[in-house]
Formats: structure tokens, C-alpha cells, sequence
């Protein structure tokens, strides 16, 4: 072997050894996302706890101000009670909200699901406190501090929902659920000790592209509160992850994931779906509306992750739309 | 002094590893895997100008998405075999066209150990240009942050690109030391028998190796075309298992048929 081709064997060696050396160290010494990346997703996140098993968020401005929502407000009916609410609370929710983030921390498997602390949702935006707290104290609620922050809490009708909180952590958030959620989410910033310290969420969070809207989360929560009969359970694809991001404009557009246990039920998963999406195609046939919809579904995914993306263009709204007035127009 | 087989075919693969490394087709094998190298570049480019280089309906497509395009359709569909169809049918039929061929079988080594040496050499140097670049485009499209949890997709998609130089490196070994017009039947077999077999219904498609090399791709097929719809509508992965025993006897059977065909043929040099 010459010196050249030495040198050659050398260098790609070297190659393949650097790489595959990094791929292994950055696999197993676990490196959290927050070494690799800045931290991932909306601000929020800090008051959701460590817990949480499903985290959900909507850019609720974007979706208002969007192509679409104007779209449908145009044929929504005019509403006495959003009123009503607007006038008691100082409350637009189309104006005053500008984004909404939901956890859902269920109990551990076999211990009974509290409603005071199975839930909390944080609501950025513009509200008015002491219009809000005289309000709750005029229909039975109560005030009090919890570590410097002011929780308006109510006993709900039935005692086995517990008792409702609103706490006003921020000037512009507010966090609203059970008590004990409420508190837990304000443990959550004041310890340092949230979902953005869960690694595998987090990275779900990190994957997400400048959706307006998403959720990410574990798939045995979601099954197991659902209440499914065991015999469908078992026959749950082996889901442990799942993932599903949006985008409202004109149309609607997003990403559906799940991260399979293992490789093989990945597999099966993508074999399913892609023997649905071919079905779909020959279904959709010469339906122009359903076949630009259908066309657009693409399955993705590699390893132990299965990607379904669609796109339901502002055409299939103008259908609808032209669907709908020609029925009222039917109408006597 | 006569060498055993395995002797004769290392002092055959150390001369035939600097020869392969440094010829011509060299250069069309540098263009072909530097072409993924380059198109990495550009998404890594267009990845920090905060562009996306592939948008799916209108959404950006993440890193490993488009390594997983790239190793489908760039380098389990054209470069395996395009390298497997240029490199293993000239093993012999360079020596042939240039009249070296009787320098080689008149030392005193077996006829077969000339073409194993060369099939090693064939592999090793595939592996050695192929895989590094494959290392490359990985490390130039994946964001560092998904290193971890897509970094067994790339030990997978190393194993299996070289498994796949190595299986249509036998077969066309065997094509280039039995057939005249090797390269015609290599070109025939890799773009008209596979891709067709592969969207027909039936067990045709148990007769090709990207059957068997496809089932072991851990990334997801890309869904573009009408080609890709009847495969993805008429595809049967076969077990993990069953496909790995079926390329190694294929590896292991056209190879011993390669050197069956060198030690009895006749080779006749044109003057």
C-alpha cells in the first residue's frame, strides 16, 4: 500500500471514528436539551410542573388575527353570554388573551386522578385583577397569598371537583385550575424545578417549527384518561410520545407525530398509515376539494418516529363556505 | 513459491486498493458522493440564514427528515449501485481491456483469490470514499441537539450502505466475470429489473436486493411520485432477520459464483 492510499485509509478512518465517537458520547452521557439549544418554547413553560404528561399551547393572537378565524367569524351568530361575560369580567377573550398554555399532570398510574391537581392552564394577556377579584368575592370566593402571589379561589358546586383557583403570577399571566395545580405551577418558577428540566418533553418542544399551535405529551396519559376499554387499549399501537403542531392562517397546516417504543412498532405504525393514505387517494378520486386535501398528507418518520403532515388549503374553506350558503339559501 | 488463497488475495487487495483509489473512475466516484457533501453544505447554509432547504406543504422539513430523504434517494437508490455497477463489473474486465490480465494469472495463485482480492479492494474502497460522507452530510443536516436520539438511524445507515456495496458488489462481480456486456446488464438490472419489480404486486420483488436492503432502512420511505405510491402500496418488508440471512447468502453465492467463472473461463486478449 502506498503512502497515498495510507494516508487516504487514514483520513476517512479518522472521519467515521470522529463521528461515530461524538454520536456515542452525545448519546449516552445524555446531554439535556438545554446544553445543545437555547431553551425551547413559549416563557410559560416555567410555571408547568416537572410532571407534566401533556403540555399543550396556542398562540391565541395569531389564531384570532388569522385569515381563518375571520373566515368563520363572519357566520358565527351574535352571542348574549360572551357579552355578559365581557361586561362582568373586563374580558375580551378575542382582544385581552394573547397566548394559552395547558399541562395536564395526571396521578401516578393506579392512584385516583385529583381534579385539584390534575389540570392547570396559563393565560397570557391583558387583565383587570381587582375588577376580577371583586367579582369572585361577590359569588362566594375567596382571597389569599400563596408565596407572594394572589390566588382567588372558589369551592365548586359539586365538592368533587375541589376547590378552583386563579392566581395572578405575572403581571400579564394568569394560571387557572384546581388549587393544588395553581400552587404546583407556582412552586414550579419559584424552585426552578419545571417541565423545561424534562428532557424528553422538552425535546418534543424543541422539534416544533413556529406553529401557533401545539401539544406534545405522552401517549399512555392520553389512553389511560380516556378510559378505554382494556381490550381496545391492548390494541393501541405501541405509542409512547406523540406530538401534533398547527398552523392557522388562510388554511390550517400541521404535523401529527408519534415516537413508537421501538423500532418495529414504528414500522408497522408507518405501514398502516401509508396503506390508509393510498386507500384515501383512490377514494379521494376526482372530488377536486378532498383530493388537494388528500394529496397533501405526507408520511414521514424515521427509527421510532412516525410523521404525518397535512395541509387543508383556503379552497376547501371556500367550498364549504359556497356549501353553506347554497343550504341556506335552500332553506324556505 | 506458491501462497495460499487467502494470502494470494491480500497481496491482490493491497495492489488492487491503491489502484482502485487512484484511477479515473476515482473521479466519477468523487462527483457522485461529493454531490450529498455539497447538498449538505447548501441546507446547513440555508439551515443558519434561518432559511429551510425543504418545505413540506409549506413546512419546514427538520434535519434528520432530510438526512432520511437523502439516504433513500440519493444514496440507497443511485449511489450503491451506480458504485456496485461501475467498480464490481470492471473487476475483471479492466484487466481484460487493458491486457493485464495475464501478469495476474500467470503468478502462482489461484485464479479466484485475483477477483476476491479485487471484490475486498472494491469494498474497502467504496466504504472507505462512501461512508465518511455519509458521516459528513449526517453531521452538516442534523442539528446538534438531535444527535441523540436519531444517532442508532446513523450506525443503521452505515451498516446497511455498506452491506449494500457489498451484496451488489458480488452480484455484479459475478455479472462482470460471466456476461460480455457487463455493464449494459449491471445498468439494466439496477434501473430497469429492481424499480420495476419493486411496484408490481407478486414475488418478482423477492428477486432483486433492494427488496431485502430496503426493508432494513430505518427512515421512513419518501412518499413522491406515483412510483413511490404503488411501492408504498404494494410494499412487504420482510423481517429484519430474514433480510440480513438473504443478503449474506447472496453476498456469499454470487461471489463464489465470481470465482467459479474466473477459474474456468477462458479469456482471450484481443491483440
Amino acid at each position: 500500500m502506498s503512502k497515498k492510499t495510507r494516508y487516504f485509509v487514514l483520513v476517512s478512518g479518522a472521519i467515521l471514528a470522529v463521528g461515530l465517537g461524538t454520536g456515542l458520547v452525545a448519546s449516552y452521557m445524555g446531554l439535556p436539551v438545554s446544553v445543545l439549544s437555547s431553551a425551547a418554547g413559549p416563557d410559560e413553560l416555567q410555571y408547568v410542573p416537572q410532571d407534566a404528561a401533556v403540555v399543550a399551547y396556542a398562540n391565541v393572537r395569531d389564531v384570532m388575527n388569522s385569515e381563518f378565524r375571520q373566515r368563520f367569524r363572519k357566520m358565527e351568530p351574535p352571542s348574549q353570554e360572551r357579552d355578559e361575560f365581557e361586561q362582568k369580567t373586563g374580558l375580551d377573550i378575542e382582544r385581552d388573551i394573547d397566548s394559552v398554555v395547558a399541562a395536564f399532570m395526571p396521578a401516578a398510574e393506579g392512584v385516583t386522578d385529583s381534579p385539584e391537581r390534575a389540570a392547570v392552564v396559563l393565560a397570557r394577556g391583558r387583565f383587570e385583577a381587582a375588577r376580577l377579584e371583586a367579582l369572585a368575592l361577590e359569588h362566594g370566593g375567596a382571597v389569599e397569598d400563596y408565596k407572594g402571589k394572589r390566588l382567588l379561589t372558589h369551592l365548586d358546586k359539586d365538592p368533587a371537583d375541589g376547590t378552583m383557583a386563579v392566581g395572578f403570577v405575572e403581571a400579564d399571566l394568569v394560571a387557572l385550575g384546581g388549587i393544588e395545580a395553581v400552587k404546583r405551577a407556582i412552586d414550579a418558577a419559584a424552585d426552578n424545578r419545571n417541565v423545561m428540566s424534562n428532557n424528553e418533553l422538552m425535546r418534543l418542544v424543541a422539534d416544533l417549527d413556529n406553529s401557533n399551535a401545539w401539544a406534545v405529551g405522552r401517549f399512555d396519559a392520553l389512553a389511560r384518561q380516556a378510559r378505554l376499554p382494556s381490550e381496545v387499549q391492548s390494541q393501541l399501537p405501541t405509542v409512547s410520545w406523540f406530538s401534533a403542531s398547527g398552523h392557522v392562517n388562510g388554511g390550517v397546516s400541521g404535523i401529527l407525530k408519534a415516537e413508537a417504543r421501538d423500532e418495529a412498532s414504528a414500522q408497522n405504525l408507518r405501514d398502516v398509515v401509508r396503506g390508509f393514505l393510498a386507500m384515501a387517494r383512490l377514494q379521494a378520486g376526482s372530488r377536486p376539494g378532498m383530493q388537494q386535501m388528500v394529496d397533501s398528507l405526507q408520511l414521514s418518520g424515521e427509527g421510532t418516529t412516525v410523521a404525518l403532515a397535512f395541509s387543508i388549503p383556503s379552497e376547501f374553506f371556500d367550498a364549504l363556505e359556497s356549501m353553506a350558503r347554497q343550504k341556506q339559501g335552500n332553506r324556505p | 513459491m506458491s501462497i495460499g488463497f487467502w494470502g494470494a488475495s491480500r497481496r491482490v487487495f493491497d495492489l488492487s486498493l491503491g489502484e482502485m483509489l487512484w484511477s479515473r473512475r476515482t473521479i466519477f466516484m468523487a462527483l457522485v458522493v461529493g454531490g450529498p457533501v455539497v447538498l449538505a453544505l447548501i441546507v446547513r447554509a440555508l439551515d443558519m440564514f434561518g432559511m429551510s432547504a425543504l418545505r413540506v406543504n409549506g413546512r419546514a422539513v427538520g434535519g434528520i427528515g432530510i438526512f432520511g430523504v437523502m439516504i433513500w434517494m440519493l444514496f440507497l437508490r443511485f449511489i450503491v449501485p451506480v458504485l456496485a455497477v461501475f467498480y464490481g463489473t470492471a473487476l475483471m474486465a479492466d484487466e481484460v481491456e487493458d491486457k493485464t490480465l495475464t501478469y495476474l494469472f500467470t503468478r502462482p495463485i489461484p485464479r479466484g483469490a485475483v477477483l476476491v482480492g479485487k471484490y475486498l479492494a472494491y469494498v474497502a474502497c467504496t466504504m472507505l470514499v462512501v461512508l465518511p460522507a455519509v458521516m459528513l452530510v449526517y453531521f452538516l443536516v442534523v442539528p446538534f441537539r438531535e444527535v441523540p436520539g436519531t444517532f442508532t438511524s446513523l450506525v443503521t445507515d452505515l451498516g446497511l450502505l455498506g452491506l449494500g456495496l457489498a451484496v451488489y458488489g458480488a452480484v455484479f462481480a459475478f455479472v462482470g466475470a460471466f456476461f460480455k456486456r457487463p455493464l449494459v446488464l449491471g445498468l439494466v438490472f439496477t434501473f430497469g429489473w429492481e424499480p420495476t419489480v419493486m411496484v408490481l404486486p407478486g414475488y418478482l420483488k423477492q428477486f432483486t436486493i433492494a427488496y431485502y436492503l430496503q426493508a432494513l432502512v430505518p427512515h421512513a420511505m419518501p412518499s413522491e411520485g406515483i412510483t413511490s405510491l404503488l411501492q408504498g402500496f404494494f410494499r412487504e418488508t420482510p423481517p429484519m432477520a430474514a433480510s440480513l440471512a438473504w443478503l449474506g447468502t447472496f453476498a456469499i453465492v454470487f461471489l463464489w459464483l465470481a470465482t467459479r467463472a474466473v477459474e474456468r473461463r477462458e479469456y482471450v486478449l484481443e491483440q
